[in-house]
């Protein structure tokens, strides 16, 4: 009854709360989103630009421009190959094509002469008068220049040797990887993210302990008997079902920008409940240290900090356990249960493992959850509940 | 309660409180009885909170006991509803929402509560305020509410630190008179630096100054006792033959009396039984009454005799 009244009260405290509500579940979503964003926008992409002087050939009462048949070839070359970041455009000016290509607009110039197409004809038919020049301009220095380049004059050579009846000496066979396999970077940073939308409860958790201290409103619930238990199980509740709506939430957002889910529903909600069960009794230990809802947002920076930053939840972090215990790297990091939530979600979601594969991080996150919340209880009594 | 009408309904022994090298409460004795309006008076950092925390159950005693007459010491807080000197409410929650809640932790079945949450926003006039934030209410509306969440259990014993702090004349009136209708059936206690809320409230009083209790006693009994006691003023005709010379020393016999111009400023407690020998005295001196002003002894004349002017807190 008590319970449940706490939980009713602390429900609607928490949906008055609205700002910091929103701040919390909007977090992980928003996180998703700009590592979404960071990770489309470093994705390679190649701007080849193509200037074609070609004035054309005239067989018999036939017009040919092989300038504009080697274009159409480049195109359907770029096309038929699977994820080949390459744009090929025309130009008209050299001038022009010579800024954009300063200003990094495009990463590589090519200009076809006037004579080409005649060059190609007459070294068909055996009478031709020297080699054609095809000018390539470009960044030495950069990267992108030099596949640009690089795909240009493989093209190139490749149109010749059709354009020209050429036999091949040798036959190269390619097999793309990389960012043909079926798990993109967006991917492998999701599980991260999705921990990161459960560590941002410490704020919303730790504010709805705290606010009971600060409205000095601890009091009344001293007078009535209220059990310490009885309270922090009451606000738990609240906060946990917080972390699971956060998480779905940011999932969602995931699933929408490409993300696919592969793992198991349950093992990914029990991974999602024991976290946000960690988070909230750390939360705990900052309320019992604080006494008001704008020393949380001060001292919650620190451990939010070392959850996002050394977990690896904002991004990968490797670090070398001091020792194994039944094959599992025991870490400084270890102490911060995010570090397991992410391993297991990691496991689950992008390895596609079973539950019997994560059983080290459960353990791991039930028993740093135990501590978490002795602790927290210890000291909040301590601090804010026991009679002095 | 199972206590007889006028029994003690808890007995204070020797309690004392120390905080490091600071007594807040030293070594202080009294029992309240059934249906009493008891005042706990005191300036600032007399002790006065401390030991009604002490009683609420919220602050452990260093020293002395508290014995409660009908319960078990670990169920007093059930017993007792303890509106604090400070507004304590639930901001985010509406005056019914928190009265409500209040209720079911002492156990209240939820339509009871509320049915009791309604009967007490309206006897507290805040019938029109039950979907309410608190954090919206007016000052005087956020101390009838507090009340009102003292309460909500119906306890026995009510304690009231300064209930009528920040309140308007007509909010003071009401809650003074909710105050007394509540002491048909309940045993009061309350703390106040407003002497004349305590004068018209308290069946007996005890004044608190550096932690001990000075005195216990009545409201009446105080300002017949203690203090240069009431206030006579008569002014008299004026006097050119030294009437009124022989007159003020025949009255130093009995009274303390000072002139003051063609006025006789007469302090003495229970003046006004005396009234009609002074003005005897007066007229068989041959001097002429203009005008007659009696100011009774007060409590507050009273407070100020036994605690001094120094300055507190």
């Amino acid at each position: 009854m008590k319970l449940l009244s706490i939980i009713v009260k602390s429900l609607k405290e928490q949906w008055r709360s609205f700002w910091i509500l929103l701040l919390t579940l909007s977090m992980g979503p928003f996180f998703i989103f700009v590592y979404y964003l960071i990770i489309e926008s470093s994705k390679p992409h190649y701007d080849v630009v193509i200037i074609n002087n070609d004035r054309g050939y005239i067989i018999g009462s036939e017009s040919v421009n092989k300038g504009e048949e080697y274009i159409l070839f480049f195109t359907g070359k770029v096309k038929d190959t699977v994820d080949m970041p390459f744009s090929i455009k025309k130009a008209y000016s050299k001038p022009d094509a010579l800024k954009a290509l300063k200003n990094k607009k495009n990463d590589a110039l090519v200009i076809i002469p006037e004579d080409f197409s005649k060059q190609i004809i007459e070294h068909r038919n055996a009478d031709s008068t020297g080699p054609v020049e095809i000018q390539f301009y470009g960044d030495l220095t950069s990267v992108n220049y030099l596949l640009s380049a690089l795909w240009a004059n493989e093209t190139l050579n490749s149109y010749l040797k059709k354009a020209t009846g050429s036999s091949d000496l040798i036959r190269i066979s390619e097999t793309g990887i990389g960012t043909s396999s079926s798990i993109s970077d967006f991917d492998m940073i999701v599980p991260g993210i999705l921990i990161v939308s459960i560590i941002m409860l410490m704020f919303t958790a730790s504010i709805a302990f705290v606010s009971e201290v600060e409205n000095k409103t601890i009091i009344r619930l001293k007078l009535s008997r209220v059990t310490s238990f009885e309270f922090i199980s009451g606000i738990t509740v609240v906060q946990l079902i917080v972390g699971i709506i956060s998480i779905l939430l940011t999932l969602i957002t995931a699933a929408m920008l490409g993300f696919e889910f592969r793992g198991s529903a349950t093992v990914f909600i029990l991974i999602a409940s024991l976290t946000s069960l960690s988070i909230i009794a750390f939360s705990l230990i900052i309320a019992a240290l604080t006494k008001t809802a704008n020393e949380v947002l001060v001292v919650g920076n620190f451990p939010l900090a070392l959850f996002m930053f050394f977990t690896g939840a904002a991004f990968p972090f490797r670090s070398e356990g001091f020792f194994t215990l039944f094959g599992y790297p025991v870490s400084l990091q270890g102490l911060m249960s995010p570090t397991h939530a992410i391993s297991a979600l990691n496991k689950i979601l992008i390895m596609q493992m079973k539950l019997r594969d994560i059983i080290p991080e459960i353990i791991s996150l039930i028993i740093l959850t135990i501590i978490y919340f002795l602790v927290g209880m210890i000291l909040f009594r301590r601090n804010h509940m026991k009679l002095k | 309660m199972n206590s007889l009408p006028g029994e003690a309904v808890f007995t204070i022994t020797s309690l004392k409180k120390s905080f490091k090298d600071l007594i807040a409460v030293d070594n202080i004795s009294f029992e309240v009885h059934k249906g009493e309006i008891f005042g706990l008076l005191g300036p600032n950092g007399a002790g006065k909170t401390t030991t009604i925390n002490m009683i609420c159950g919220l602050l452990p005693a260093t020293g002395g006991t508290i014995e409660f007459q009908f319960c078990e010491k670990k169920e007093i807080r059930s017993f007792i509803g303890y509106c604090p000197q400070e507004n304590i409410y639930f901001p985010k929650l509406t005056c019914l929402e928190q009265i409500v809640f209040m209720g079911n932790l002492y156990g209240i079945p939820a339509n009871e509560c509320r049915s009791r949450g309604l009967d007490l926003l309206e006897m507290l006039g805040l019938t029109n305020k039950l979907k309410v934030y608190a954090r919206n209410l007016s000052g005087g509306m956020k101390r009838r509410l507090n009340i009102a969440l003292a309460l909500i259990h119906n306890p026995p014993i009510l304690i009231l630190d300064e209930p009528e702090a920040g309140l308007d004349p007509q909010s003071r009136v009401l809650v003074r008179n909710f105050i007394k209708s509540l002491s048909k059936e309940k045993t009061i206690i309350l703390t106040s630096h407003n002497m004349d809320e305590v004068d018209r409230l308290a069946d007996r009083v005890a004044i608190m100054d550096w932690g001990k209790i000075m005195l216990t006693d009545t409201p009446y009994n105080l300002k017949n006792s203690i203090g240069e006691g009431d206030v006579l003023e008569i002014e008299i005709t004026e006097d050119t033959g030294g009437k009124t010379d022989s007159l003020i020393s025949a009255l130093r016999h009995e009274y303390n009396v000072i002139r003051s111009g063609n006025s006789l400023i007469i302090k003495a407690v229970h003046l006004i039984d005396k009234i009609h020998g002074i003005t005897s005295s007066i007229k068989e001196a041959g001097l002429t009454i203009k005008e007659i002003k009696l100011r009774e002894n007060t409590l507050e004349d009273v407070f100020i005799h036994l605690t001094g002017r120094m300055l507190r807190q």
